[in-house]
């Protein structure tokens, strides 16, 4: 149906890009908000792709972040090429983290990225592989929840 | 004073005069909502966009941009006249000049009583020490005391308003004190009573005229600091003899926790068991909230926003440059110490009787999505990113939007059209020609 294509945008970040963090997003944020769907909607995708960016620029080397958005959900896949997760389950656990000190200082890595998004998502999936990369990918229904 | 018939919700204390615009560039590059548009030959202000923060008012090279403040002949109305001035007020005057002296060359000018606010700063500051503590989540609370920061959040950051922390600022705590003692003390009815803020900011205006927390405000008006002050200067100078009796026998006790109120970091210095950061300036305040709605900041208990920098002494009305307004208000703090005027068991008393907090909480404005709808709003946004891609993205302004994406935004909205930009490469695709080529529609009805 026509009116149920989706609007599509690509994001790329570059691991290590601390200057930068948070850029996407924030430019997802903006736009779904254009788009007039709920504050919730807005802040639980804002929150996951805020985490999402978050690793990748904590972690990995780079990453693509494509957005597609109908009026009935939002989804997120963010595919990256870096070192990759061992032990999914492991990371998926709250408090777990291998952030190192430096990280810690400037306030991240408290072990709940992982978990954070899947808890602001409706369905949540993470395939990695160790040495390549890690995707994730996140779906948000707005529930036909629309301000106006 | 309603001097203005806009609704309620939707006063503005920042206003363009038509004859002295000349249709320039400044103001749309310095908004930071990127409400301003240049249409036929004069800048014009979205209301829904405006955040009332004055930085188009700074830059404008043609003083075009006046704000709207109380004027002094408008006290008239009042049989009887209190002033409580902004503690920016004390850092306008050199070394010599003491808070005291300032206070009372207030009274020689006109006023009837003064008062001053670094004691209420210092109570509203234990009151959110207390609010903090009964309420562990959510994180981080943000401060209300600057208009210009809760309509922010309420136009950009509507999921944020729960996280207004619900206490009024100084100079509302202050203005219901005086309004619930003066009527009964003086035998007056409360409308003889003109209860008068002295502002370094339009912003403040903005709060007593749309108040977003209260039903209606304590204050009855707000007279800018560069108004008042060739008065207050010339009193100041009569007052020799005067000067040195404040010198001797001061009257007035001062707190040291509330001297600091309007420099940035002033309003969370006295906090003494919880996490607090202090952000100035527009864009660093955006730049923080936006971290804020996206989940970080969680360890922060509180965190004070003013979008004037360095605080409320960097408002636009003052006169005294922020940087010396800034030394001397840290000479009154130090000579203040950490002295404490406010006793905690008056604190508890009035915060248990909620007698220090919002009226209501801080509702989000009407969102401005491209399209009520979704599904076109999305076709809308789709049809902006085309036309983007044909604009140079040289930001010149020449259209009258201050950037090529707000002009793209301005097309798919149906307020502009691609005519608009002298520059915009014939490459874009024909269906984006074709949409953005519509006759503009509804155009003047945006913009004051």
């Amino acid at each position: 149906m026509a009116s149920e294509e989706a609007y599509r945008r690509e994001f790329q970040v570059k691991g290590g890009d601390f200057a930068n963090a948070g850029a996407a997003a924030c430019a997802i944020k903006e736009l779904l908000k254009e788009f007039g769907l709920s504050p919730r909607t807005v802040r639980r995708a804002a929150v996951a792709a805020y985490e999402a960016e978050m690793n990748v620029i904590m972690y990995a080397r780079k990453a693509r972040i494509g957005l597609a958005v109908t009026p009935r959900e939002v989804r997120l896949v963010v595919d990256d090429r870096g070192p990759g997760i061992a032990d999914v389950e492991l990371a998926m656990t709250e408090g777990y983290s291998t952030a190192t000190a430096e990280m810690r200082e400037l306030g991240f890595g408290a072990g709940m990225g992982l978990p954070n998004i899947k808890k602001n998502s409706d369905r949540f999936e993470i395939v990695s592989e160790p040495g390549r990369g890690t995707r994730l990918d996140i779906l948000i229904r707005t529930n036909g929840h629309v301000t106006s | 004073m309603n001097e203005t018939k806009t609704p309620p919700n939707n006063f503005h204390a920042i206003h363009i005069t038509g004859d002295k615009c000349i249709g320039c560039v400044h103001c749309l590059s310095a908004c930071p909502t990127r409400a301003i548009r240049v249409q036929d030959g004069r800048a014009r202000i979205i209301d829904q966009l405006c955040i009332d923060c004055a930085e188009c008012l700074r830059v404008c090279p043609h003083d075009a941009i006046r704000s709207h403040t109380t004027s002094f002949a408008a006290l008239d109305a009042f049989a009887y006249k209190v002033a409580i001035p902004s503690t920016v007020l004390y850092g306008q005057f050199g070394s010599s000049v003491l808070p005291n002296e300032i206070l009372s060359a207030l009274r020689r000018i006109g006023f009837d009583e003064v008062y001053d606010l670094s004691s209420i700063c210092e109570l509203n500051c234990a009151a959110t020490e207390e609010y903090l503590n009964d309420h562990p989540r959510p994180r981080p609370y943000i401060t209300s005391t600057c208009p210009v920061v809760v309509r922010i959040i309420q136009r950009r950051y509507p999921s944020l308003c729960g996280q207004i922390l619900p206490i009024e600022p100084p100079r509302e705590i202050a203005a219901k004190i005086l309004r619930t003692i003066l009527p009964k003390s003086l035998g007056l009815p409360p409308e003889k009573i003109g209860i008068i803020h002295i502002t370094p900011c339009p912003a403040k205006m903005v709060s007593i005229n749309s108040p977003a927390t209260l039903a209606r405000s304590y204050l009855d008006g707000a007279i800018s600091i560069r108004d008042i002050f060739p008065q207050l200067v010339k009193a100041l100078r009569k007052t020799e003899e005067d000067a040195l009796m404040r010198h001797l026998f001061p009257e007035t006790l001062f707190s040291g926790i509330g001297m600091g109120w309007s420099l940035s970091g002033g309003e969370v210095r006295g906090l003494k068991s919880h996490r607090a950061l202090a952000v100035s300036g527009v864009v660093d305040t955006m730049r923080v909230l936006d971290q804020v709605e996206g989940g970080l900041l969680q360890d922060i208990d509180l965190l004070e926003c003013t979008v004037c920098p360095d605080g409320c002494v960097g408002g636009p009305l003052e006169v005294e440059n922020r940087f010396l307004a800034k030394s001397r208000i840290l000479e009154l703090v130090a000579a203040a110490g950490e002295h404490a005027v406010v006793d905690q068991k008056d604190v508890s008393r009035l915060y248990h009787r909620n007698f220090l907090s919002f009226d209501h909480p801080v509702s989000p404005a009407e969102p401005r999505p491209l399209d009520p709808d979704p599904a076109r709003a999305i076709r809308k946004a789709k049809l902006r990113d085309r036309v983007f891609a044909g604009l140079p993205r040289k930001d010149c302004g020449v259209c009258g939007a201050p950037d090529c994406l707000t002009l793209a935004e301005d097309i798919a909205r149906g307020y502009a059209r691609l005519e608009d930009c002298p520059f915009a490469r014939p490459n874009a695709t024909p269906k984006a020609r074709k949409a953005a080529a519509r006759p503009k529609s509804a155009r003047g009805k945006e913009g004051r």
